[in-house]
């Protein structure tokens, strides 16, 4: 056996995979064309069909269609050409969601009691949801990646919604062929602070209540818009850094993320806004140090919640600039009463709340002087 | 051995897993009583849709798998251990399970990273499947073109050694710039688990599992003769060449399919051909191999019915449940014994 057989081999399977590269196309070539009332999200199209409503999920970034699912009204025929596991009854009565930020639509909606289970019910915090749980109305199903599936089939929700687009975890493909639709919400793939609100349509699509999904949505995109514009009256822009040291890695978002937009319309200076991309930059410390006096505030040190807990876990973090002026900002001091971060369930369906904290931190004075933070707080010294 | 003993030996196991086979039917996280399992599979009626799909197309494969992957490791750790002639030998001595972590480390770390390369095209249920088996069928396609060049065998012991460093290095590379989620994904697969295949899945591992045993058996004569060194085994007229090739062929196909649909389950194959050897006290593998076979099932059954800590919505990982439960059974047996039987 010499080296270039497994050349070949490579070259071969290389060729193989290849073949089955993605085609770039746009939402519209996916028949999103006629879509309505989907402005931000890039994740998700809904079609108003004869006699039904389509959902469309795509992948935000290739604009590639992931599923497609026919909500079909109570009482109306089942249209043809589509599989069982692609055809859902609406209203739906029972659903079992899997990521923290599939709380609040429900509950905005006035539809908490539809959730029957949830893996690791800790992570929920909202006080509504959580008394749910305490009277065992919401089944615990393990970890996400394993689900129980012995205990979310006996539940027979009326669909399960993930959060992964990828259909290699275990356990999936059970639940599919226990008649159980899957449902794959991209809304932490969305890049637009707003894109992410924006996936309360699904769940109005779901509960056939669309209309009031719509003007909750419109509602938070006028406050959110509103803020924005308020900001922007402010006469300072602060530069503001982000992220923290993981073991001697840097990781911030880079400047096309949520978060890098949060801090634009807020009217702040993002330091590393021209950094490409949507992930986090990750940068190492000799790096990072060039950056010590650039910034003013510092918005997310990872989990931090105290300065002397940074300063213990790396002297590096001592030498910028909004760590000596205590310019700090978390919002991992906001937890539920189940340790959950409130941030991770909230922010996503409350982008106006999030602006405003932001616009409170960084131009003071431009909202009421009362004014309560909902995520981010100081950290303690 | 005379013939009655011979029955003594494979009686009692096959009376326990039947037993532990009704015990890991009737336990898990919903409770379904017990009688209603008898009626589920012998007769027609069907109580209750929901327990009957629990039964049939969660619990049943899930037991079946277990058989297959405790009976398939423990066969296979039995090999190597011949083959070596060296009691730590397992299964993934040939470097199977890094060849597999490293396959599914490129679907599921990767797939950020090497976007160019069309590594994320493959998705669908079967993509770790065949992420896992074209890795280690990769890294067995290097120890066996070695194989086939040196005449030691502990030479190859070695070089599986070394093609297990080198793909862990590469997959803590891959790991140090993935995501959480993915890493998580990652971890998850590499706790192995039973529960998730499906009735197609399950056809597929049983056949490759037969055809792993039938080449095992087929070199039944050889493997006694190996016991004595390779010498005296030579002077038997056994090729060597053709024993080891056969040997790391069906521990090949025994491991590798087995990881490709349940993860690197750890400890089993090490741990029973140990315990088979101080419960029957006779080296011959013709009574070793079916032993194994049986002794693993039964050990693997009762460690899944452990890890679904029944009643309860948890589940425990299968891989530490198994190292758990199994090491301390080891050490009791080695120590009353006093010696140790290899």
């Amino acid at each position: 056996m010499h080296w270039r057989y497994f050349i070949v081999i490579i070259l071969g399977l290389q060729t193989f995979l290849g073949c089955k590269d993605p085609k770039t196309t746009s939402n519209l070539a996916h028949g999103c064309l006629n879509a309505q009332r989907v402005t931000y999200a890039k994740g998700f199209c809904l079609t108003q069909q004869n006699g039904y409503t389509l959902l469309k999920i795509l992948d935000p970034i290739s604009g590639q269609m992931k599923q497609q699912i026919a909500l079909v009204p109570e009482g109306a025929r089942y249209p043809e050409g589509f599989s069982s596991d692609q055809l859902i009854k609406v209203p739906i009565t029972s659903i079992v969601a899997t990521s923290t930020t599939h709380i609040p639509p429900l509950e905005l909606l006035d539809r908490a009691t539809a959730l029957s289970g949830f893996p690791n019910l800790d992570y929920i915090s909202s006080s509504l949801t959580r008394a749910r749980i305490d009277s065992e109305m919401v089944q615990e199903l393990g970890q996400n990646e394993a689900l129980n599936i012995e205990v979310l089939v006996s539940l027979k929700p009326d669909v399960l919604m993930t959060f992964s687009i990828d259909e290699t975890q275990n356990g999936l493909e059970k639940v599919k062929q226990a008649g159980i639709p899957l449902i794959y919400n991209g809304d932490w793939t969305e890049q637009h602070p707003l894109g992410k609100a924006e996936w309360i349509k699904v769940f109005g699509a779901l509960f056939d209540i669309e209309a009031q999904a719509d003007s909750i949505f419109r509602t938070i995109e006028k406050e959110y818009l509103n803020l924005k514009s308020l900001a922007k009256q402010s006469q300072t822009q602060p530069t503001v850094i982000s992220g923290a040291l993981y073991k001697d890695i840097w990781y911030a978002p880079k400047g096309d993320s949520w978060a890098a937009k949060f801090i634009e319309d807020a009217h702040g200076l993002y330091l590393w806004k021209d950094t490409a991309g949507t992930g986090s930059l990750q940068w190492n410390i000799e790096e990072i140090l060039q950056y010590t006096h650039k910034a003013q505030i510092w918005i997310g040190p990872g989990q931090f919640t105290r300065y002397d807990q940074m300063a213990q876990s790396s002297p590096t973090y001592t030498q910028f600039k909004p760590f000596q002026d205590k310019k700090v900002y978390t919002f991992s001091s906001t937890k539920g009463p189940t340790g959950g971060l409130l941030y991770y369930e909230l922010a996503s369906m409350r982008p106006d709340w999030v602006l405003s904290d932001l616009i409170h931190i960084l131009h003071p004075g431009l909202l009421a002087p009362d004014y309560e933070p909902k995520f981010f707080t100081p950290l303690a010294p | 051995m005379s013939r009655k003993e011979i029955k003594g030996l494979f009686l009692w196991p096959i009376l326990l897993l039947a037993l532990s086979v009704v015990l890991n039917l009737s336990l898990g996280s919903v409770y379904i009583p017990t009688d209603y399992i008898f009626t589920a599979f012998f007769t027609e009626t069907n109580i209750n849709e929901t327990w009957h799909y629990i039964l049939t197309d969660y619990r049943l494969p899930k037991a079946i798998t277990a058989i297959l992957v405790g009976g398939g490791l423990s066969v296979s750790g039995l090999l190597m251990q011949t083959l070596f002639r060296n009691p730590l030998a397992g299964p993934f001595v040939l470097g199977i399970s890094s060849g597999a972590s490293l396959g599914v480390a490129f679907l599921v770390l990767g797939s950020g990273l090497f976007t160019g390369l069309g590594v994320s095209a493959l998705s669908g249920p079967w993509a770790m499947v065949i992420a896992s088996a074209s890795g280690s069928f990769l890294v067995l396609l290097a120890v066996i073109s070695a194989a086939s060049k040196i005449k030691d065998a502990m030479a190859l012991l070695i070089i599986g050694l070394m093609f297990g460093s080198l793909t862990g290095a590469i997959v803590s590379v891959l790991s140090y710039f993935s995501r959480a989620e993915a890493l998580q994904q990652f971890v998850f697969w590499s706790f192995g688990g039973l529960g998730h295949l499906s009735w197609t899945g399950v056809i597929i591992l049983f056949i490759s599992v037969i055809i792993g045993l039938v080449v095992a058996v087929a070199s039944l004569k050889s493997m006694n003769a190996l016991l004595l060194g390779p010498q005296y085994a030579q002077s038997l007229g056994v090729s060597i060449k053709k024993s080891t090739f056969l040997m790391v062929l069906a521990t090949s196909v025994l491991a590798g399919s087995i990881t490709a649909f349940a993860g690197p389950i750890a400890f089993i194959g090490l741990a029973v051909p140990h315990l088979v050897r101080q419960i029957i006290g006779s080296p011959d593998h013709k009574i070793m191999v079916p032993s194994s076979f049986l002794w693993g099932s039964i050990i693997m059954l009762l460690c899944d019915t452990v890890a679904q800590i029944p009643f309860s919505s948890m589940t425990l990982p299968i891989n530490a449940i198994t190292s758990i439960l199994g090491a301390p059974v080891v050490i009791w047996i080695l120590l009353r014994r006093k010696n140790l039987l290899f």
